[in-house]
């Protein structure tokens, strides 16, 4: 292990902070993403709330050290309840000059720049556009810069463990990370067994890593880098279990509470996409929990195989995002029509088309809502944070059990991607599942209706005397055979849609952040919860009449949101999409509703919506 | 845990009494007067009953198209999906409840164009699912445009001086995908027709069954070449297991294979039936030849070309299941959702990660009796890694006492231990500047630090709990403890930190 002495050293002081944003970043193959997830693991370790935001290219490895090749993982960790992974840039760990050159618009002034200092030759200027180097330009004078020359110290710290020069290079994200967690006054422990048990079976790289590690932290420690050490506080978190929870997993383990809380198996059937897949990985692993998944060969057969299982009796739930939901459409119109439960997940990502596939993007809200052919009418829900993911997916099945609907759940790739703390639930109080099936054929038909839910009966093939068939066809009201009469279309149109309406019922009524009358009401819905109440907050706490709402319901709406609405002078609807919850808003209510919209692949920053809210007060 | 939905075979064995009058839905029948699928329809009734299993536990699926009506006329299960994705949802199903029969008809439009990728990994998935394939060669229900099996340069609706496409041969696809049973049959054979659906049953893994099939009003006579009465014995082989490719009025013609190339030949002339192919349902080299006959240089076979032995789809992933079960257990969810980086907040602060503090109770006999208040109960839960240990000064064997003294007093610690190949060899601390330097006359630039060292100290795992650590330190009468990882150095503790903690609570 490196020790470097220095004689003397000047006295460091110890900084308190509320809150930090840090953005590691370098190529794709830097393994930024570890690092972010490591230092995110020890701040929740130390009690530190935690917010973050991986944003990665959609080519996996892009020409290493260019532009599009750049890789980032951005977290703040706080003292206090955080919701957002901050808007300005603290910190900025730039592994080459293309990282440095993408992410410094976002570091505030005076903010701490750690730079790879040995990836600043000639070459690495040139595939980051840069003519000449920044690092003597002088263009940097109003950050503190701090080079490193990471690579070269990295070799060196590692030399022992006789790895390949290849090998230890790749070293060098441990080193970073090391100086990162001393400046923050973290504990490498936890990391340190992290390394050991991922690299198990090749005990020299987690050597490797872990002198790595070890000599950044020494090497912040005893060399005159920084003059100040950073402390953040633990966080006032209500007391509880908590764990580190990203949106897709938090729908993964909210299938497998659904099975569990159904007494009831469960079929994933999904076609990879970005960003849902991980979704399909992570409930793979629960088998034993009598889950089955099926990687369905397109995304039609997915969502088909989807209704075949619901017909089967089992819990149903497809995965997707914005192109897959589209060829979908057809199935999900079947099972609207056919009136099995299932629920259809949209990670939703940047389109058009293939659009920007790794970021976030609320823009599948109207064809969610509409984009069926046909009179089609189904429930759709939005978590609002990564955690909320968990319990949406058990609403949806809630939902599409009990009235016998298909139900869309809208997440998008910032939920799914972003992770936070979240105060495990206590299984004793998550509700119960468990489907009425039909079992008695005395007087069965298939289309009888719940008077109060209009849901149908869910009956199984294989109960004796329920034989019966469904289809795509128009239904007779009552038999379930198909019939073409004009009459029992439209009651059979309007039975579906009050079904549907109908929900609202059903579910909570929305509660008003802040005071439930005034000035201003901004609306939001999805992912951007944490912004938007970020920013609402802050400007009630200057006294600004300013309340919002939150919405986890998009249709049906709850009962109370139009009498919200109207105790307000203002109402603005900030979404990351041109406009399409203002839009549904302002023809189901004839409200004046102003759009803030924002479609850059990017989350809303609390500045940005803060500026735009006064400006309307 | 979880229920498995119902087993519906595990019920009594008792009479089924079923006839084919059983299996009539209430539904009128739609087809056009004098359509092939009638001949289907009733002869898949007739066999019902005769496969032995209860009607609730039968189910049949469809896509779109004339025969995709089938489900309707069956007072069975079923569910008339959309177009050319009813492989996918029965797949679903299937999956979902593999004690049920699931039976599949699709038309040559439903099954080869619009669902042509579902059909094909259906096949090569291998689940236990029947498949009729009603070709008759157009597109009935859209009123009369070409269809994937249409021959090239026929006149339809669409292609009205003739379609420029080559059909498609839907056996040799199904060969092609790996597809455990092949089979085909006319729509005008009764006996033929009940013998091979009580086969495709009698089939573990995916039947694929193609039925030419007439269509009287916008294709009639696409398969008089093989049908019509005078031909068909001239223009049919008919298949069976065992026997001689042999055809032809009076059995007079065969297929024998030179140099590989089937060969229509005639009995006699010093050629006989030992000559010819013998026809072995396993055997998949003469089931491709078998798919590669046609008319009309070949007689056309019928019944069933291929049958081999494979595991099903649904058996393999309920296995998988039932191993991981076998292997971790029934599922538990409060287990699950505490998986991974857990922490706790509240009084004490806990990494569940690091664990071992039951075994360490369990060591010490401790049990859960005399009332503790929180600083004690973190003492006994809460292991020494959790008091973030500095991460210690480390020195090699050969490093002189000065270096070691200059690195304690510069990083303001206690204690330098000495390690090498990652072995701790022992420990040099204040206590040892105290009695061994002080007062001596050493140059101790020169003294090696082993020379000085305490060898082999008392050390601690970074899991054991913090009382454990006062424990070792009361018993070792040392100021410091190192603490170890899987016997490597990690970290070190003192009376002074463990003080801090007590005293911090």
């Amino acid at each position: 292990m490196e020790q470097v002495a220095t004689a003397k050293r000047p006295s460091v002081s110890r900084k308190e902070l509320e809150t930090v944003t840090i953005l590691f970043a370098g190529d794709s193959g830097d393994g930024m993403q570890i690092t972010g997830d490591q230092f995110t693991s020890t701040s929740t370790l130390v009690g530190n709330d935690v917010n973050t935001f991986p944003d990665y290219p959609s080519e996996i490895r892009a020409p290493a050290g260019t532009l599009p090749g750049v890789s980032g993982f951005q977290l703040s960790f706080s003292s206090y309840d955080i919701r957002t992974p901050g808007d300005v840039i603290h910190v900025l760990v730039a592994m080459n000059p293309a990282a440095l050159k993408v992410n410094l618009p976002s570091v505030e002034e005076g903010g701490i720049l750690i730079i790879n200092s040995d990836a600043f030759s000639k070459n690495d200027l040139k595939k980051a556009t840069y003519t000449e180097n920044p690092l003597e330009t002088g263009e940097l004078d109003k950050y503190r810069v701090v080079k490193i020359p990471l690579s070269s110290l990295t070799l060196k710290a590692v030399e022992k463990s006789g790895i390949s020069k290849k090998l230890a290079e790749k070293c060098k994200n441990m080193y970073a990370l090391g100086v990162v967690f001393w400046l923050f006054d973290r504990p490498l422990n936890h990391t340190l067994s992290w390394l050991e048990s991922k690299f198990n079976k090749r005990p020299e790289v987690a050597e490797a890593n872990k002198s790595a590690l070890q000599s950044g932290y020494n090497y912040a420690d005893t060399v005159e880098l920084f003059t100040d050490h950073y402390k953040v506080r633990p966080a006032t978190l209500a007391p509880g279990v908590y764990r580190q929870i990203t949106g897709n997993q938090a729908i993964s383990l909210g299938c497998v509470a659904a099975a569990v809380q159904a007494k009831t198996p469960l079929l994933l059937s999904s076609y990879p996409i970005t960003p849902a897949t991980d979704i399909l990985h992570e409930v793979a692993k629960h088998q034993n929990f009598g889950i089955k998944t099926f990687q369905a060969e397109d995304e039609i057969a997915a969502i088909c195989s989807t209704v075949g299982a619901s017909f089967a009796g089992v819990l149903a739930i497809t995965t997707t995002s914005g192109p897959g939901l589209l060829l979908k459409g057809e199935g999900i119109s079947l099972g609207v029509m056919a009136e099995l439960p299932m629920v259809i997940v949209d990670v939703q990502r940047a389109g058009p088309s293939t659009g920007l596939p790794t970021k976030t993007e609320q823009a599948d809200l109207l064809v969610s809502i509409y984009g069926r052919h046909g009179e089609c009418p189904l429930p759709v829900v939005a978590p609002q944070t990564p955690g909320d993911c968990f319990h949406m997916t058990i609403e949806a099945f809630r939902i599409a059990i009990k009235y016998m609907t298909p139900v869309i759940l809208l997440s998008d790739g910032y939920l799914a991607n972003g992770a936070e703390p979240w105060l495990v639930p206590d299984v004793n109080e998550l509700p119960d599942l468990q489907p009425n099936f039909e079992e008695n054929p005395e007087g069965f038909t298939p289309y009888t209706r719940d008077p109060e839910t209009l849901g149908r009966k869910w009956a199984r093939p294989g109960t004796p005397g329920l034989e019966h068939r469904l289809g795509g066809l128009e239904k007779d009201s009552i038999t379930g055979n198909v019939s073409y009469e004009a009459m029992n279309h439209q009651q059979m149109v309007d039975t579906r849609a009050a079904k549907v309406r109908g929900i609202a019922k059903d579910i909570p009524l929305l509660e008003v952040n802040g005071e439930d009358k005034g000035e201003l009401l901004v609306i939001s819905w999805g992912g951007t919860h944490g912004a938007v109440t970020s920013a609402v907050d802050s400007l009630r706490a200057e006294g600004k009449s300013v309340s919002s709402v939150h919405l986890r319901y998009l249709y049906p709406f709850q009962k109370n949101l139009g009498d919200i609405l109207k105790r307000f002078s203002k109402v603005m609807v900030a979404e990351l999409n041109g406009g399409q919850l203002c839009q549904v808003l302002r023809s189901e209510y004839l409200v004046g509703a102003i759009s803030f919209s924002k479609v850059q692949g990017k989350p809303f920053l609390i500045t940005e919506l803060r500026d735009r809210m006064l400006e309307l007060l | 845990m979880l229920e498995t939905v119902q087993k519906v075979d595990d019920q009594p064995e008792k009479e089924l009494k079923l006839t084919k009058a059983d299996f009539v839905s209430d539904v009128n029948v739609r087809w056009c007067p004098g359509c092939g699928d009638y001949s289907v329809l009733a002869n898949v009734q007739k066999v019902m009953p005769e496969l032995g299993v209860p009607k609730e536990n039968i189910v049949f699926f469809s896509g779109i198209g004339c025969s995709s009506r089938f489900p309707y006329y069956m007072d069975t299960y079923g569910f008339h999906t959309i177009h050319g994705r009813a492989p996918a949802a029965a797949t679903g199903l299937k999956i979902s409840r593999p004690e049920l029969s699931v039976w599949l008809v699709t038309g040559d439009g439903d099954g080869l164009s619009i669902g042509g990728n579902h059909l094909i990994h259906i096949l090569r998935r291998n689940l236990d699912i029947n498949i009729l394939l009603l070709n008759n060669r157009i597109y009935g229900l859209t009123k009369g445009q070409y269809s994937p099996t249409s021959e090239q340069g026929k006149i339809t609706k669409t292609t009205p001086y003739g379609t420029v496409e080559p059909p498609m041969h839907p056996l040799r696809l199904a060969f092609g995908t790996g597809c455990t049973f092949l089979g085909r049959m006319l729509d005008g054979d009764p006996k033929g027709l009940q013998s091979i659906f009580k086969e495709a049953h009698a089939h573990r893994g995916t039947s694929f069954v193609e039925i030419y099939q007439n269509c009287l009003i916008f294709n009639d006579g696409a398969f008089n070449h093989v049908s019509e009465r005078t031909v068909r014995d001239e223009r049919i082989l008919l298949l069976e297991h065992g026997q001689p490719l042999i055809f032809g009025k009076d059995k007079d013609k065969g297929i024998l294979l030179n140099q590989f190339m089937p060969e229509v030949v005639t009995l006699g002339n010093g050629i006989t039936e030992s000559d010819l192919v013998v026809h072995d349902v396993t055997n998949p080299v003469i089931a491709h030849i078998l798919c590669q006959l046609d008319y009309p240089d070949f007689p056309v076979p019928m019944g069933v070309i291929y049958k081999a032995e494979r595991d099903t789809y649904e058996d393999l992933l309920t296995a998988k299941v039932e191993e991981q079960i076998q292997l971790k257990g029934p599922g538990d969810l409060k287990k699950l959702l505490h998986s991974g980086h857990v922490w706790e907040i509240g009084a004490t602060q806990i990494d569940k990660d690091l664990g071992g503090i039951d075994d360490f109770r369990q060591d010490l006999g401790v049990e859960e009796k005399a009332p503790q208040g929180i600083w004690q109960t973190g003492l006994m839960e809460n292991a020494v890694s959790s008091l973030r240990p500095p991460v210690p000064i480390i020195v090699a064997p050969s490093d002189s006492v000065a270096h070691a003294i200059r690195l304690m007093h510069e990083r303001n610690q206690g204690a330098a231990y000495v390690v090498e190949d990652e072995k701790l060899l022992g420990m040099f601390t204040d206590e040892d500047i105290a009695k061994k330097i002080i007062g001596h006359d050493l140059d101790l630039e020169k003294v090696s630090i082993t020379e000085v060292m305490l060898a082999n100290p008392m050390t601690i795992d970074m899991n054991d709990s913090i009382a454990f650590a006062f424990h070792q330190m009361e018993i070792a009468n040392r100021q410091h403890l190192p603490i170890l990882k899987k016997g490597k150095l990690v970290g070190a503790t003192s009376t002074q930190r463990l003080l801090s903690y007590v005293v911090g609570r």
